[in-house]
Order: structure tokens, then sequence, then C-alpha cells
């Protein structure tokens, strides 16, 4: 089972039989059958065709549409779980409870722990880096997470341990060319931070389809606070494989040197920077093979994909609401 | 489970009915042979459709079924490339 990324501008979603078609120019570029795909993902403009809607919606396959850049536009949406007791759970959790709370420290030391863990690996290779106030500042963040009992103060441990994180960012990417100074976005504007932006954006179209999947309500979340037209929970769980995948692609793909400088083009005006054509397919492919990478799930004891983790860990989650766990695992893996 | 997919149709037109339908369970990898990929479900769907396509006193399609460990000794040279199926590109 694949992801469809479409690139192409202007191109023709089309169904034959039972298959996606992908038409552009009079000519057919792809033909794929329905039961290999489980998600579509369109950057910039493309026409979907009616039977295509139909076919995804029954299909339950969860259709996103990105801009050129990567900037999440929205999604087609199958329907709701009809899982009403997951959604009733979720909502008589809903802040400020003990849940709740439970949830929020759990989020945020999964992602602390794995921005931990993503330093440590760094200094191995590299001994000689000046990592270690980083890893202290982290240290002291991840301590007090689970003596903190409001879910504000939690959010500033996530803040300065995110801050400790992307201070020392920098010193992990090892190719010519490349430098973060800060995180920034919306636009980002340089490729480093182009890069994260857009692995984010895909990494929020799994997450939300597995949230999904499961039954929860998008929009209510525990650590994000409710906003009009935002997937809160998707964003919570997003937390804790933002290091783990996103990171990890964005720091391979600079330092194998997949993506060099010339693979970025800067937006005069805005000085937005984005992926070339070419580039993008790169990036695609590599975020994609980590996907599809397998690992240890450290509390189940198994092998699974990222791709499944997703949904592994909003099983959990939907698990510990209905209280059949006591507690709800973040993903930490070494 | 994988499948290879014979078929033998001297009818030009109920031939191409059925590769139409071969065509969106699996790939064509030689001109009336599929290989397949496919789950409990979506075989005996597959079956179904087809069954109701032929006709039964003069065409014919085979399934063969390969274990997982046969599956990795197929040998292909030359010919149709299997199909990459974890990332589809436009």
């Amino acid at each position: 089972m694949g992801t469809l990324y479409i690139t192409q501008d202007d191109s023709y979603l089309g169904k034959t039989d039972e298959r996606l078609t992908v038409r552009a120019n009079k000519q057919t570029l792809l033909d794929v059958p329905l039961i290999k795909v489980d998600g579509v993902v369109v950057f910039g403009r493309s026409t979907v065709s009616p039977a295509v809607v139909i076919e995804l919606l029954e299909r339950n396959i969860a259709l996103s549409f990105l801009t050129h850049t990567g900037r999440y536009l929205g999604r087609l949406e199958p329907e709701l779980t009809k899982n009403i007791f997951v959604r009733a759970a979720q909502w008589k959790a809903i802040a400020p409870s003990e849940p709740a709370l439970h949830l929020v420290r759990g989020f945020i030391r999964g992602k602390l722990k794995n921005y931990r863990n993503a330093l440590l690996r760094g200094l191995r290779e590299f001994p000689e880096l000046s990592l270690q106030p980083a890893l202290t500042r982290l240290e002291q963040a991840i301590a007090p997470i689970d003596t903190t009992h409001t879910i504000d103060s939690l959010r500033g441990l996530e803040g300065s341990g995110s801050a400790a994180y992307f201070g020392s960012f920098d010193a992990l990417i090892r190719a010519e060319g490349f430098q973060f100074t800060h995180r920034n976005r919306r636009p980002p504007t340089d490729p480093v931070n182009a890069l994260l932006s857009l692995g984010y954006a895909l990494l929020r179209h799994d997450v939300q389809s597995a949230v999904n999947l499961v039954g929860f309500d998008p929009y209510l979340g525990y650590l994000h606070t409710q906003r009009y037209g935002r997937p809160s929970l998707a964003l919570d769980l997003m937390e804790e494989f933002r290091p783990i995948v996103v990171d990890a692609v964005v720091l391979s793909a600079i330092n194998r040197r997949v993506l060099s400088p010339e693979n970025f083009e800067t937006e005069p005006l805005s000085h937005a920077v984005s992926l070339t054509l070419e580039g993008l397919r790169s990036f695609l492919r590599l975020y994609e093979q980590k996907k599809q990478s397998k690992f240890k799930h450290p509390v189940l004891q198994t092998q699974c994909t990222y791709q499944e983790a997703f949904e592994i860990q909003a099983r959990l989650l939907a698990k510990y609401l209905m209280g059949e766990t006591e507690k709800y695992p973040p993903l930490v893996l070494k | 489970m994988y499948l290879v997919i014979s078929y033998d149709i001297p009818d030009d037109k109920r031939r191409s009915k059925i590769h139409k339908v071969l065509k969106s369970y699996g790939q064509w990898m030689q001109l009336s042979v599929f290989e397949c990929n496919l789950s409990e479900t979506q075989y005996a769907k597959l079956r179904s459709r087809l069954s109701k396509l032929i006709k039964p006193e003069q065409d014919s399609i085979r399934f063969y079924f390969l274990c997982s460990c046969c599956q990795g000794k197929v040998e292909r040279i030359g010919g149709e490339v299997l199909r990459d199926e974890t990332i589809f590109f436009v």
C-alpha cells in the first residue's frame, strides 16, 4: 500500500474500472489499482473527477491538498467512524481534567525525550560537537514534567525544551550550504525551515488519517487548544513523531547530500523558500521510505512501520481514554 | 497472497474486458499473464467479477498461488519491471 503524490500541475485524476488514472497534456501519466493506494496528496492544482471523489470516500482513502510549496490547505475526509464511544470518551476528558493532564504530559515527554535522543545520537556520531548545554537544558525541561500539574506550565516546559533543541539543530547539519539559525514558518525563509515545514505538513496528513481511522474527532485536542479549523488532536499526536520521522528525514536528506542548495528556489517578494520539482520528488521519496521502514515498537514489542505506528499510537490513546489501560505510553525511540 | 493469473480467451472483446478487470488488481507481466498481490477479500471479488465475464466452454483462467517463500524465488529476465508499490509519483 502506498501514497500517491501528485506534483504535476493541472493534472486530471480520473477513474477507469477500479483504477486511478492521472492525466495531463492528453497523456496518461499514471494508472494504479485503487487497492494499492492508501492516501492521495495533491501539490498545487489538480482536477479530481466526481467519480474519484465518491470512490475515495467509499474506500476511506484520505485526499489532502497542499500548495506548491507544501503548505497545508485542506482535505477530503471520509465519514467519521461510527465508533461513538471513542468520541464520547474523548469529549469527557476535555481539559481541565486528570486524563487531559496525563495525555499532555505524555505528548510532551515523548517529544522532548525524542529530541534528547536525537541530540545524543548526534553526539555519538560526532563527539566533538558542543551539544552538552542543550542536553542539560532539555533534561531540565524533562525532569519536572511528572510533578507539573497544570497544562499551561507543561506548555512552558515544551517551549523551553524545543528552544534548546532548535538552538543546537544547526550543529547536526553536516553539509555545505545549509544553515539553521531559528525556526521560522509561514513562509519558511531558508531551505532547512522549508524542509521542516513541508515534512510537518506531510506528517499531519498521515497522523490525521490515523486519528480519524480510530474514530476520534480530530478537532478536539488537549495540548493544542480549540481553534476554528485546527485539528488539535492530530497536532497533539504529531508531537512525538516530529523528531523521529520528519527531523530525521530532513537531516538525512541534507547530510547524505540527496538535496543540495540548487534544489531550492526563493520567491523574490516574500523570500519564501521552496523546493524545485526535482527536489520535491527526492524529498517525497525519502519521506515515504522512512514511513515504510520498520522498527521494534518498544511497548508492543513487535515489528512495525512508522506508518503503522501512527495508528498504533492513536489506538493506545483510545484505550487510555476508554479506561482500558492505566497510562498512555508515548513512542520514544532510542 | 501472491498469485500468477493466466488466461486463454479466443474472443477479442471478452479478452479485453478480462484484461481491464485484471489491471485493477495486479500488474500485467506478459501477454496473458498477470501477477497480483491480494487479500482474501480482494481475491474473492476478483474471481467473482471474472467468472461473470467468461464463457466457461471456450475460455479459461488459471490462478496459481505462490507461497511467501516461493515468491522471493521468482526470477525475471527482461520485460516488465515489478512496480514499486510504496510510493506513486506524478
